[in-house]
């Protein structure tokens, strides 16, 4: 269980305050908002790169004065971030090379990963010869490999076109169903929030004002805008 | 009204594309010149029959090239820490330091060897107080072509390390690098290339510096001080018999550094 308390970030006159927020074990939460409310910030304060105030604890130990590569997240960011120049093979592995593991044990497991992505066949290309929803697929092997306490998603299929977006959608929530791992993923889509969240974290200026399971989550004040965007496409399915 | 815009146009193509050519001959005419001067029985001569020309001129050419290597070694050494810090930290004062940093740049190289002599001479502020005298020195040398190419070096570096996106380092502190392993395994490879275009670069610079040599280290003679000493004792012949190697040199460090851009 990850709980972040009296969580407080200040940058560049933008100021992020979450009270409270707890993320049970192998939970999807979503954090949703519209564009500058603050998700990439809190997720960058999350992971150690922005300095932060108040705690971060992870099964029951303080993390937040861990420096990024002791807390435990992972990121994946909007653009994947895959290493150009490794192979797709030494981009899964670098998390595990990192901390030393044997070889032979590093192999079976990338090999494992890239099996259940279904990229094993592209081990031996570089990331520049793959396609959006590959590198979308590498990266999230790069993160998941390394057994992590939580993967942190930024936007990660905002840079996918529409067809691969649904693919990397459905993906998305069949990897989480089989693996159980623990996730935030911040977007502004509604649809990406109500279709992979547990429950979905509504933040606006840096402040998040709902937590709410997807059902609860349509009911609520904060969901009116995007319904409201949504109707035109309702009212033409119905006539 | 169309017939006059396309007119217009074409006059200014004519217009672009010769200034051009001038500025390609004004390149090439000199290159041209040199190697139609270039006597090659003259040269077989100096750099090979006379005895004594042959030595001092092979003298001359292995000092500056040591010498230039040395320099550039030293300045990979310091140009990459500085160029990490100017691209990567953000501290008060930081773009007068990257000014201060590009200043050898812009001062005319006689002063730059003054500036040199007055700091680390036997009787400069530094020299001075650690004992050491570098006038008439091969460290002479290698301070003089350190000063004047350690722009160049930290300029490129800085301009590869800056390139780097930085949510590859982000994403590479998350999956459990600190930051040194980040700048080892991440940075410093993708920024190799421009490491080595400003190594190039910053070799290329020392190997042609002359003026802050004949005030700080006439001697030992690097190339470029024997081939002013020549133009003045035996004239242009000789001088270009020592010009054309440098001149080969620098075209194939030229083709060594667009390859690399190229590939970048």
């Amino acid at each position: 269980m990850i709980e972040i308390i009296d969580f407080y970030v200040e940058l560049g006159g933008f100021r992020l305050r979450i009270d409270r927020l707890v993320v049970h074990d192998n939970e999807y939460l979503v954090v949703l908002g519209p564009s500058g409310a603050g998700k990439t910030v809190f997720l960058h304060a999350l992971c150690g790169l922005i300095k932060h105030r108040g705690k971060v604890i992870v099964d029951r130990v303080d993390v937040s004065s861990l420096p990024p590569e002791k807390r435990g997240f992972v990121l994946v960011p909007q653009n994947f971030a895959l290493f150009p120049h490794m192979r797709v093979y030494d981009n899964i592995a670098f998390g595990l090379k990192i901390r030393r593991v044997p070889p032979e044990i590093i192999e079976k497991k990338v090999v494992e990963i890239s099996r259940k992505l279904g990229i094993d066949h592209l081990l031996d290309r570089y990331p520049h010869q793959l396609s959006g929803g590959e590198q979308q697929r590498v990266a999230l092997a790069r993160a998941l490999v390394v057994e992590p306490k939580m993967i942190l998603l930024d936007e990660p299929l905002s840079n996918l076109d529409p067809k691969t977006r649904l693919e990397a959608l459905n993906l998305l929530r069949e990897l989480h169903r089989k693996l159980r791992f623990t996730a935030i993923h911040v977007t502004h889509n509604f649809i990406e929030a109500l279709t992979l969240g547990n429950r979905i974290a509504y933040i606006d200026n840096g402040e998040i004002k709902v937590i709410a399971t997807p059902r609860e989550f349509i009911k609520h004040q904060c969901a009116k805008p995007y319904l409201k965007e949504l109707e035109p496409l309702i009212n033409t399915i119905k006539t | 009204m169309l017939l006059y815009r396309k007119k217009s146009i074409e006059l200014f193509l004519v217009f672009v594309v010769g200034v051009t050519s001038i500025a390609i001959l004004f390149v090439l005419m000199p290159l041209a010149s040199i190697f139609l001067f270039f006597d090659p029985s003259l040269a077989n001569k100096v750099l090979f029959i006379d005895p004594n020309l042959s030595s001092e001129a092979r003298s001359a050419f292995i000092t500056a090239f040591v010498a230039a290597s040395v320099s550039t070694l030293i300045l990979m050494g310091i140009g990459i820490p500085t160029a990490y810090v100017l691209a990567k930290i953000d501290f008060p004062f930081k773009r007068f330091v990257e000014g201060l940093i590009d200043v050898p740049l812009v001062i005319p190289h006689a002063v730059a060897g003054i500036m040199i002599l007055l700091c680390f001479g036997s009787r400069g502020l530094v020299g001075s107080k650690i004992g050491i005298g570098i006038e008439d020195s091969f460290w002479g040398i290698v301070a003089v072509m350190s000063f004047v190419s350690l722009p160049l070096m930290v300029d490129s570096v800085k301009a590869g390390f800056r390139f780097v996106d930085v949510s590859l380092e982000a994403v590479a502190r998350t999956l459990g690098a600190n930051k040194r392993q980040v700048f080892m395994y991440i940075t410093l490879p993708i920024a190799f290339r421009t490491i080595i275009t400003g190594a190039i670069l910053s070799w290329a610079r020392a190997m042609s510096e002359v003026g802050a040599l004949l005030i700080v280290a006439y001697y030992p003679k690097t190339i470029n001080v024997l081939i002013l000493e020549w133009f003045n004792i035996y004239g242009l012949r000789y001088a270009v018999v020592l010009s054309v190697p440098l001149i080969v040199i620098a075209l194939l460090l030229f083709i060594v550094i667009r390859v690399l851009g190229g590939r970048s």
